[in-house]
C-alpha cells in the first residue's frame, strides 16, 4: 500500500522564547492508503494539533508533513488553500455547515470552489447525499437537520472534493449513541468499499473499537501506535 | 454560488441589513435632493442674472468703466441694433443710457444709477416689466416718467405719481436737475439692486445729457447659453472698436456663486457619503466578527482569499444596491414635483433670499447624468468600505478562527 500521509519530526512549539510547550513533539508517522486511524490521547494530548498540521491548516514549528510526495509546510499560502481543496477532506466535531446553505448546496459547494461542471456536481451530490442517508434531505438548511444529520452532511462534503484523505476531529463528540454509530458504519464502509483514507482524533471508546489503527498520543508524542 | 452566500447572509440578520439599506436608501435620497436644489438655486440665479440684470452679451465703448459719470458712449446705435439682431442665436436687444447721480425727493435724497430704457426693447430682452409691482411700465404719455424700486420707494414713501428730481452730469459736465413722475414701482429679486436703480425712457434721458442717436450700453439676450461664446465671437467681429462681454465676464460673482454651490453640494454629498461608509463598515465588521469560524470553515475547505474578498464585497454591494434605487426613486419622485411646482423657500427663509440676488420659490434641477455621478458615488463608497472588512476577514488564520 502506497503511502499516503508522513511526517517528519514535526513539533509544534507555543511561546518557544519563554515557557515552551510542545504540543506536538517530534512526531514520525506514515500513513498509508485506507487506513482507518483513530488518534486517541488526554485532552491537550496534541491530537487536534496534530490533525491541523497535516490538514496544513496550522503551521509547524519543525518539521515536515509529506502528503502524496508534497511538503505542505513548504507551500506558500494559496497554494496551500489550493492544495487542501484538493486533497483533504475535514469533517468539524461542531459540524460547521455554511448555514445559509441547504444540504445538496454544502456539499456542491467544495466543488464549485474546484470548478466542477454542473452535470458532475449533481450527479455527484444525489450519490453523496444518498450513501449517507440524506437523499431525503438535500433541500434542508442544516439548522433544519439533527447533529448526527448534519455530521453525515460534513462527511459527504469532505467526500465530495474527491480528497486523498479525511481528517475528523472528535466526529462523533456531539451525537448521541445512535447517530454516533451510524456515523462510524457510514465512514467504515466508505473505507471499506472506496478504500477511503481516515484519520479522526477521538475520546470516544466506541470510535477507538472501530479503528484499525490506534495511534495513542501522550504530551505531544506518540507513546503507542497499533495496528489491529 | 458566492453571489448566493452573499445574498443569503444579507438577510441572516434581516433588522440590522434593512437598518443599513434604509440608511443608503436615505443618504442616496438626501444627495440626490440637495445636489438638485444647490443646482435649481443656480439655475435660478443664472436665470435671473441673464433675464434682469446683465443678459447674455454686452457691449459698451472701450473706454467705458463703471464709474461712469462721464462715460463715453457707442454711436449709430439703432444702425448696430439693427445688424446685432441678424446675428445666429439672438433673441432680442435693447440700448441703455446712464447716467449716475441723485435723486431727492420731499423727505430725503439718494444716490441712485439712472438708466435710460427703450421699454419695448427692454421687455424683450429683461423682465423689468413684469416686475412692475404698483403702477404701469412706461403706458403713460407724459414726458420724464420714471420706474422706482420698491426698496427705494418705500424708503421715500414714494408712491406712483409722486414727483422726484434727478440731478446729474451731462456730457459737458454740466449739471442738471429734472423733474420725473413715479410711473411704476417694481421689485425684483435683487433687493440690493432695487434700492439703487431707476429707470426713465431713453429718450427722455438722452435728450437731457445731450446725446442723440447714442448709448452707453447694448445688451443682448440670446435663445440659450449655449450661443454666448460663439454670439460673443460674432459680434465682436462686426464691431471691432466696441468691447463685447459675456455674462461671466461683465458679473464674474455669478459664475463664482454657481461654481461655490456646486461646490457645497458636493461637500454635503461627501458627508453623507462618509456617514453611509460608517455605517456599511460598522455593519460589515459585526458580520465578519460574528462568522469568524464561518469564514474559517469556508478558509479550511479551500477557499482562496480572492474568492473570500469577492463574497464579503458582493455582500456589501448587495447591501447598498438593495437600498440606492429605493433612494434615488424618492429622489426623482422629490425633484420632479418640485421641479414642476417649485419649493417656496420663504416658508423658512422669509424674503431674505431676494437680498442675495436669488428667487424665493426654487425649482430643484438634477439632469440623469448627475444622478449617475451620484449613484456611482455610492457604490465606489460602498466598494471602499468593504475593503476594510475584507481585509479584516483575510487575515484570520483558520485554524483560529475555526475555535472561534
Amino acid at each position: 500500500m502506497s503511502i499516503v500521509i508522513e511526517t517528519q519530526n514535526l513539533s509544534k512549539v507555543y511561546n518557544p522564547d519563554t515557557i515552551p510547550v510542545y504540543a506536538v513533539n517530534q512526531v514520525n508517522l506514515k500513513i498509508q492508503r485506507g487506513e482507518f486511524t483513530a488518534l486517541v490521547g488526554p485532552s491537550g494530548s496534541g491530537k487536534t494539533t496534530l490533525l491541523n498540521l497535516i490538514g496544513g491548516l496550522d503551521k509547524p514549528s519543525s518539521g515536515k508533513v509529506i502528503i502524496n510526495g508534497t511538503d505542505i509546510t513548504q507551500l506558500r499560502p494559496n497554494k496551500l488553500i489550493d492544495f487542501r481543496l484538493h486533497n483533504i477532506g475535514f469533517v468539524f466535531q461542531s459540524f460547521n455547515l455554511i448555514p445559509v446553505l441547504t444540504a445538496r448546496e454544502n456539499v456542491e459547494f467544495i466543488m464549485l470552489l474546484q470548478n466542477v461542471p454542473a452535470a458532475e456536481r449533481n450527479k455527484r451530490v444525489e450519490t453523496l447525499l444518498q450513501h449517507v442517508g440524506l437523499g431525503d434531505k438535500m433541500n434542508a438548511r442544516p439548522a433544519q437537520l439533527s447533529g448526527g444529520q448534519q455530521q453525515r452532511v460534513a462527511v459527504a462534503r469532505a467526500l465530495a472534493s474527491k480528497p486523498q484523505f479525511i481528517l475528523a476531529d472528535e466526529p462523533t463528540a456531539n451525537l448521541d449513541s445512535a447517530a454516533a454509530a451510524n456515523l462510524l458504519d457510514i465512514m467504515a464502509a466508505l473505507n471499506r468499499e472506496e478504500n477511503m483514507t481516515f484519520i479522526f482524533s477521538t475520546h470516544d471508546q466506541r470510535v477507538i473499537d472501530r479503528a484499525l489503527r490506534v495511534i495513542t498520543l501522550v504530551d505531544g508524542k506518540v507513546e503507542s501506535d497499533i495496528r489491529r | 454560488m458566492i453571489f448566493t452566500i452573499a445574498w443569503r447572509n444579507v438577510w441572516r440578520h434581516r433588522v440590522r441589513s434593512l437598518v443599513i439599506m434604509t440608511s443608503v436608501a436615505l443618504g442616496v435620497w438626501a444627495g440626490l435632493t440637495l445636489n438638485s436644489l444647490y443646482i435649481g438655486m443656480g439655475n435660478e440665479r443664472l436665470k435671473i442674472a441673464i433675464e434682469n440684470e446683465v443678459s447674455h452679451i454686452q457691449l459698451h465703448h472701450p473706454d467705458y468703466a463703471r464709474e461712469f459719470t462721464q462715460a463715453p458712449v457707442m454711436n449709430n446705435i439703432q444702425t448696430a441694433l439693427n445688424q446685432i439682431e441678424t446675428v445666429e442665436g439672438v433673441k432680442a436687444v435693447c440700448a441703455r443710457t446712464m447716467a449716475m447721480g441723485m435723486l431727492a425727493t420731499a423727505t430725503g435724497s439718494a444716490g441712485v444709477q439712472i438708466t435710460g430704457i427703450q421699454p419695448p426693447n427692454e421687455s424683450r430682452v429683461t423682465q423689468l416689466q413684469t416686475k412692475i409691482k404698483e403702477g404701469t411700465f412706461f403706458t403713460a404719455s407724459k414726458p420724464n416718467s420714471l420706474l422706482i424700486g420698491a426698496k427705494l420707494a418705500k424708503k421715500f414713501k414714494i408712491k406712483p405719481r409722486s414727483k422726484v428730481i434727478l440731478t446729474f452730469q451731462d456730457a459737458s459736465n454740466e449739471l442738471i436737475s429734472a423733474a420725473f413722475w413715479v410711473e411704476g414701482i417694481y421689485q425684483t429679486y435683487n433687493t440690493a439692486l432695487d434700492e439703487v436703480m431707476v429707470y426713465v425712457n431713453q429718450p427722455d434721458l438722452n435728450k437731457l445729457l445731450n446725446l442723440t442717436d447714442q448709448a452707453h450700453e447694448i445688451a443682448v439676450l440670446l435663445q440659450s447659453d449655449d450661443f454666448t461664446a460663439s454670439g460673443k465671437n460674432k459680434i465682436a467681429t462686426l464691431f471691432p472698436d466696441v468691447k463685447v462681454q459675456t455674462w461671466k465676464e461683465i458679473s464674474p460673482d455669478t459664475e463664482l456663486i454657481i461654481a461655490t454651490m456646486t461646490q457645497a453640494s458636493m461637500v454635503f454629498v461627501i458627508i453623507i457619503l462618509l456617514a453611509i461608509s460608517f455605517g456599511i463598515i460598522n455593519t460589515m465588521l459585526m458580520a465578519i466578527l460574528e462568522r469568524t469560524r464561518e469564514i474559517g470553515v469556508l478558509m479550511s475547505l479551500g477557499m482562496n482569499k480572492l474568492k473570500l474578498f469577492t463574497m464579503i464585497l458582493t455582500e456589501t454591494l448587495l447591501l447598498v444596491l438593495v437600498g440606492c434605487p429605493v433612494g434615488v426613486f424618492i429622489a426623482w419622485l422629490l425633484i420632479t414635483y418640485l421641479s414642476e411646482n417649485g419649493l417656496d423657500m420663504s416658508v423658512f427663509a422669509g424674503e431674505s433670499m431676494g437680498d442675495f440676488g436669488f428667487s424665493n420659490i426654487i425649482y430643484p434641477d438634477l439632469l440623469p447624468a448627475q444622478y449617475v455621478q451620484i449613484i456611482m458615488l455610492v457604490l465606489i463608497t460602498a466598494l471602499i468600505s468593504s475593503v476594510f472588512p475584507a481585509v479584516r476577514a483575510l487575515s484570520l488564520k483558520p485554524v483560529e478562527a475555526i475555535r472561534a
